[in-house]
């Protein structure tokens, strides 16, 4: 639980305590960040004890090289390239034989279905979930960093390894493989 | 305006924040309205699924940082030890003693306790340098640079054998974490406080190397 104390420094003054070794900071920092970390480990793995433990491997991890960070308003960013780490590193353990699985191009969506109707569809979250579950990895990753979780493509950017240019790309063609699942599954459902 | 906004500016109507011009022009066009309606749409149905709960996973946590080296998994245990492993025991087990030896020489309750997060914690609130916690300190990022060097040999040893662009990405990240320490080396000067951060960060950077060779260990 937080304390009034640490809840009144700002994040700078938060992240140069934890820096500084101080629990409570850290402490902090883990219950604001480790839900967002979580979900999108989760999103990755899709396994629930794999998520639970990635996010623990991510936060012992971001302690140990929490000096390396000086921009507080980076720090989700950060978690979450440290996140995208541990969960690469998850997938070559588990299933180092198998070839991740490859993107491809996404079709122009046909602009019948309306979007209001995927959002009062009792089936989109089960529609969205399968189509996330089709995107690879990485492009799942840059996808949910930027609508799940808001970062702007610059962090994503720097979180990913990636250019600018790749990020939108990316994002983009993630979007129309998307929607191209749900504007499937509502043609089918109308 | 002219033509149809970006797709980064629809994005930016989503989320509240757009020059009025281009909702003006989002207003008067069906296909940038529809496109925005799926924007928002997909916002919202990512959005709603359900939140994440982590309190459970704050223990395993505190206890792993109490911990100086992290126990081996059965795994790790049935494979031989590679020999920059064996180099980086020695280096930082030496580190790890001298810190100590320091922050029991400057205070005994100096360090975090992660068990109890809500205690008072102690600050590092050092009655000021003496010529013994400096040299301490000394011994301490000593033994740190030793542990950086041999790591930083092993590293480029095994560079050639790695994929190029992740070779690049490591090379970036090692570089920044030592342009970092470089930094706030310099302004410590002899300060106690700066230098016991500037010996997080070789903490930090040695940590670093070591989980580049592990990665690279464990996916050959």
């Amino acid at each position: 639980m937080e304390s009034a104390a640490a809840r009144s420094g700002s994040d700078r003054e938060l992240l140069l305590r934890a820096q500084a070794g101080n629990a409570e900071a850290f402490r902090v920092i883990f219950d604001r960040e480790a839900p967002g970390v979580r979900r999108f480990l989760g999103d990755l793995l899709r396994d629930d004890a794999a998520a639970d433990e990635g996010t623990q491997e991510t936060f012992v991890r971001a302690h140990l090289r929490l000096t390396t960070l000086e921009q507080p308003e980076k720090l989700q960013g950060w978690l979450f390239g440290i996140a995208r780490m541990v969960f690469l590193e998850q997938l070559r353990r588990k299933s180092r034989d198998a070839p991740m699985p490859e993107d491809g191009e996404p079709m122009r969506v046909d602009s019948a279905p309306t979007p209001e109707a995927a959002l009062l569809s009792g089936e989109a979250d089960k529609v969205l979930d399968g189509a996330l579950a089709d995107l690879s990895a990485e492009r799942r990753a840059a996808l949910l960093m930027r609508l799940d979780h808001g970062l702007a493509y610059g962090d994503i950017a720097a979180a990913m390894g990636w250019t600018l240019q790749k990020v939108k790309n990316e994002i983009h063609r993630a979007r129309l493989q998307l929607r191209e699942r749900l504007a499937s599954y509502l043609e089918g459902a109308a | 305006m002219s033509g149809h906004p970006s797709l980064e500016e629809l994005e930016a109507i989503s989320l509240g924040e757009t020059p009025a011009e281009v909702e003006a022009h989002v207003a008067g066009c069906a296909e940038c309205s529809r496109e925005l309606a799926w924007l928002e749409a997909e916002r919202a149905l990512i959005s709603r699924r359900p939140k994440s709960e982590v309190a459970h996973l704050w223990a395993g946590v505190a206890k792993r940082l109490e911990q100086p080296e992290q126990p081996l998994s059965a795994d790790q245990r049935k494979r031989p030890r590679p020999h920059w492993a064996r180099r980086l025991v020695v280096g930082a087990a030496t580190a790890a003693s001298a810190a100590a030896v320091l922050l029991l020489t400057m205070h005994p309750k100096a360090g975090p306790n992660f068990s109890t997060p809500d205690a008072s914690v102690a600050e590092t609130d050092f009655d000021g340098p003496d010529s013994k916690a400096l040299a301490a300190l000394d011994r301490a990022e000593g033994d740190y640079r030793h542990a950086a060097t041999v790591l930083e040999a092993e590293y480029a040893a095994a560079r050639n054998t790695l994929d190029p662009k992740l070779a690049r990405q490591w090379d970036e990240s090692l570089a920044k974490a030592r342009a970092e320490l470089g930094a706030s080396r310099a302004v410590a000067a002899e300060d106690v406080n700066a230098r016991m951060r500037v010996l997080d960060g070789y903490a930090g950077y040695v940590r670093l190397l070591r989980n580049v060779m592990e990665a690279e260990e464990a996916n050959p």
